[in-house]
Formats: structure tokens, C-alpha cells, sequence
């Protein structure tokens, strides 16, 4: 279980995120809604190890966190996909694939996962000798989503993933999320897009100007008016 | 046309050796985002630390090298550490000054270990070879031959093994890199010591030429930065290619125009490369 207790993080003289307590259950999906400038992205550093708390702690399946270096954090089972999938640009999507294992760097295990991967997208095993740089938008969120896959996690967190994707591919990578949410991974998931994810997920937050202002079961969110006025244009 | 093909395979020979000394640099570029202006003393230090183990110590050539090239890359790793590393949040700057402060160090430590004369390491290796008429000497032979094989085993290493492929995911996405769990300040450690190893191999291949001095490295650093520069900063082709052919033009113009000429060679190309193409021949470095 990931529990968050009233943290803050800022960059700089001012805070983005204002004591903040989320919690995500092991194996649960759960969605941070919110518009851009909300501090979802700084939230997400701030799990990863990427930026760091200045008050409150993080904490994962009873440790704490909030001081631990990414390359640790990832060794614990906390996949970050980031905004922006800085993938290896120039290397191939195998390659990219391959260093995402480097946490645990078992062969079995990297043969297994790779090959779940490539099941969950299949388009990737024609591309895998490519650079990952010259994918598309959408082929190349599903590497970065691969990648942090082959680290074995417990949970992925994935940073807007359909930032930029055409509608068609959102649906296709949000699919793909609730299938890995349903192969036993806990999820979380940044999004904009109220209705699709709040569809697939277990609980959601809402997120504005660094403060939860909303923390239910996803369909309670679903229906709840603030968020269909806010996200559902209802 | 047999002073062509004996000066052509001095110029290989020369361009091993800048190879060696220039892949370390470029890779440190790369990877710690930092000019290393101490890596001519490096190489100069990579020397003396050879001759003290094949002169005082008395072991083989080969083995003296080897032992140099590991004692280096412990130095290489340490410098990392204890100079760069502290400095990796402040402005670019305070690494170059610090980098100059480190080559100043290197030198006065070798001037008082070793003496500020010149030294002369003896060539293990005697006789030459008669190829299409030209006389290659021995040691130019296994300058070639040990070029080659390193850098074969160096780009295995980089673009094969998962620890070699750290540095290069290093350089292409720092966050990226970070987030699979690839530790920057270990590769950067790696790196300033892989750099440090190769530069070692470079100076004890090319030290029985050559003399020993303090400030040997001084004209060897000018030169692998133009090389690197022509190369395109951070580029691994681009350096080996800079090397053979800034090593070739050098060899010769010394031969066919005069020594002083080829010893500016490097300098012309340099301001050549910075007017009209300062990304380099195979640039990389510049998408940041």
C-alpha cells in the first residue's frame, strides 16, 4: 500500500502541493484527476524519488520513502512512467525494453515479462529493432509503459498517459491499463480525462491547485456533480 | 610512395593513440556534462605510474601497463568523486576551474615524485617489419593492434553489456535513466574511470616514442579536444574517426610540409570545424 500524509512539495520560494494525503491500495487502480497546473506531475516526481517532500511522508508497504533515491524507490516495486516517457531516444525499443529490467536484471523473469509486454502490445514486436525515438506518439507511450513494466513492479504509476495520443489510441492505452490493473498490478494513473479513466479505475482524487478536493470510489465520483461540471462538461 | 605508405601507418598508429586518450573524453562529456580539462594529466600521470611499474618495479611491458591502466582508473574514480561530484549542482564553470585545479595538482605531484626532466622509457620491444617497402616498427605494430582490440571490447561493453548500456542511457535521458533505476553517480564514477583506464593504455602504449614529462598531457589535451570537437561532443564515431584523420593529417603535413605545420594541424582544423560546422562532423550533444 502506498499512503501519502499531508505532503508538501514546492519548488523554489512557493509549494505546488499543499499537505496532501492519498492512499493507494495494493492491486487497486486509482486515478488523480486534474487540470494542467494542479501539481499531479509534481506529485508523481515526488513519489518516484525525483523531487523531494518538504514536510510530510511517503509511505510504501510500511516504509518510508520519502528520502530514498529513485534507483532505490524502483527496487522497492514503484514503476514511474513519466510525463514526457523519457525513453532512450536513439536506442532500440528492445533496448529500452531490456534496461527496464536493470532494477533486478533476472533473466527468467526479464524473458517472462517481456513476453507479457509484447502480448499487451503486440505492435511493438515489429518495431523492436527501431529506434524508439521514431515511434509514434502512441507507440512510444507504450514502450515507456513496457519499460516500466519490465521492472516488475507492484505498482505503476503513469503520468498522463494520453497526453497527446489521438482519441482511437487513447482507448487502446487505457485498455491496456485495466488489463495490466487486472494481471494483479496496482495502478496509478494521472488523467484529464475524467470519464475514461474514472471507467476502469477503483478510487479516484481530485486534485486542484495542490490540494485534494475530492477522494472517493470511482463511481461515486462518476456521479458526483462537481466532477461532471468540472471534467464532464455535463 | 614508401615514405606515403611508413608515414600512413605512422599516422594509424598516432590515431590509435589519440582514439584511446579522445573516447574517454567524449565519453565523459557525455555523461557528466563537463569539458575534463585534466585529462591530459591524466594520460601524463597514466605514464609515469607505467614507467614506475616496468622501470622501478621491473614487471612486463604489458603487465605494467595493465596495473597502470587499473591504478588509474581507481584515481579516475576518486577524481569523480571527490572533485566533480560535489560540484554536480553549480554552475559549469566551477568544474572547469576545478578540472585545471586537479591538472595543476597532477603535474606538481609527478614533478616531485619523478623530477621535472625529461624521462625515457625503454622499448621493450625491438625489430620492425618490412610491409610493401615501408619500415613499421614493433611497438607501432602493437600501438595498431592494442587500439583495435580495445575498442572492440570498449564498444561491447557499451553497446552489449547492461553496465555499459548505463552510460549511454545516461547520455541520452538523465530522468529516463534515473527512473529505471540506473544510479547517475555510480555511471559517473564508471565513466571518469573508464576514461582514466583508456587514456593509461594510450600513454603507455605511446610512452617508448616519446619522452616523459610533467607536462606531456599539455599538448595531448589541445588535441583530443579539437578531435572530440570535430567529432561532434559526445559522440563515440566521431571520435574515433577525428582521431585517424586529425592523427593522419598531422603525420603528413610534418612529413611533406614541416613538423612545426603538423603540429598546428589539429588547431587549424579546430578553428575550421568551430567556423563552419561547430556541431561537429557527427554531432550529437547538440539536441540539448
Amino acid at each position: 500500500m502506498l499512503s501519502l500524509e499531508n505532503m508538501s512539495v514546492g519548488y523554489d520560494a512557493t509549494n505546488v502541493l499543499h499537505g496532501v494525503s492519498i492512499t493507494a491500495q495494493p492491486g487497486e487502480l486509482t486515478v488523480i484527476l486534474g487540470a494542467n497546473g494542479s501539481g499531479k506531475t509534481t506529485l508523481f516526481k515526488t513519489i518516484s524519488g525525483l523531487l523531494r517532500t518538504r514536510s510530510g511522508t511517503i509511505e510504501y508497504n510500511g516504509q518510508t520513502i520519502q528520502r530514498t533515491r529513485p534507483n532505490t524507490i524502483v527496487k522497492r516495486g514503484i514503476a514511474h512512467c513519466p510525463e514526457g516517457r523519457h525513453l532512450f531516444g536513439k536506442m532500440s525499443v528492445e533496448k529500452n525494453l531490456r534496461l527496464g529490467t536493470y532494477p533486478h536484471r533476472d533473466r527468467t523473469r526479464t524473458e517472462e515479462i517481456l513476453s507479457e509486454v509484447l502480448e499487451l502490445f503486440p505492435i511493438l514486436k515489429e518495431k523492436s529493432a527501431q529506434p524508439a525515438g521514431s515511434l509514434s506518439g502512441g507507440q512510444q507511450q507504450m514502450v515507456a509503459i513496457g519499460r516500466a513494466l519490465m521492472s516488475d513492479p507492484s505498482l505503476l504509476i503513469l503520468d498522463e498517459p494520453s497526453m497527446g495520443l489521438a482519441p482511437l489510441v487513447v482507448e487502446q492505452v487505457l485498455e491496456s491499463i485495466a488489463q495490466i490493473n487486472r494481471n494483479g498490478i496496482g495502478v496509478l494513473l494521472s488523467e484529464q480525462n475524467a470519464k475514461a479513466s474514472l471507467a476502469i479505475a477503483h478510487r479516484g482524487y481530485v486534485l486542484a491547485e495542490g490540494r485534494v478536493v475530492l477522494a472517493d470510489d470511482a463511481e461515486k465520483l462518476l456521479d458526483n456533480p462537481q466532477v461532471q461540471a468540472a471534467y464532464l462538461g455535463l | 610512395m614508401t615514405l606515403f605508405i611508413q608515414q600512413l601507418f605512422n599516422g594509424v598508429a598516432l590515431g590509435g593513440v589519440y582514439c584511446l586518450a579522445a573516447i574517454g573524453l567524449t565519453l565523459v562529456f557525455g555523461v557528466l556534462r563537463i569539458p575534463n580539462l585534466a585529462h591530459g594529466s591524466l594520460y601524463m600521470l597514466g605514464a609515469y605510474v607505467t614507467y614506475f611499474f616496468l622501470t622501478t618495479v621491473g614487471v612486463p611491458y604489458v603487465a605494467a601497463i595493465g596495473i597502470a591502466a587499473l591504478v588509474l582508473f581507481v584515481l579516475g574514480v576518486l577524481l569523480e568523486r571527490l572533485v566533480f561530484h560535489p560540484l554536480r549542482n553549480s554552475p559549469h564553470t566551477h568544474h572547469m576551474i576545478a578540472a585545471i585545479g586537479a591538472m595543476f595538482f597532477f603535474q606538481a605531484v609527478a614533478q616531485a615524485i619523478w623530477g621535472a626532466d625529461f624521462r625515457r622509457m625503454e622499448t621493450p620491444l625491438s625489430g620492425s617489419l618490412h610491409i610493401l617497402g615501408a619500415e613499421i616498427s614493433a611497438q607501432r605494430i602493437v600501438i595498431i593492434v592494442t587500439a583495435i582490440v580495445v575498442l572492440s571490447l570498449l564498444t561491447w561493453f557499451i553497446k552489449r553489456s547492461i553496465h555499459g548500456q548505463t552510460i549511454e542511457a545516461i547520455e541520452q535521458d538523465r530522468t529516463g535513466a534515473a527512473l529505471v533505476g540506473i544510479n547517475p553517480a555510480m555511471v559517473s564514477m564508471l565513466t571518469l574511470g573508464l576514461s582514466a583506464l583508456l587514456v593509461t593504455i594510450a600513454a603507455g602504449l605511446v610512452s617508448p616514442i616519446n619522452l616523459l614529462s610533467p607536462t606531456m598531457g599539455d599538448s595531448l589535451n589541445l588535441k583530443v579536444f579539437a578531435i572530440i570537437i570535430l567529432g561532434g561532443l559526445g559522440s563515440l564515431p566521431g571520435a574515433i574517426v577525428g582521431s585517424f584523420a586529425l592523427a593522419i593529417a598531422e603525420t603528413m603535413t610534418s612529413t611533406y610540409i614541416s613538423s612545426a605545420v603538423g603540429e598546428a594541424v589539429a588547431f587549424v582544423v579546430l578553428v575550421g570545424v568551430l567556423a563552419i560546422k561547430p556541431t561537429g562532423l557527427f554531432a550529437k550533444a547538440v539536441q540539448r
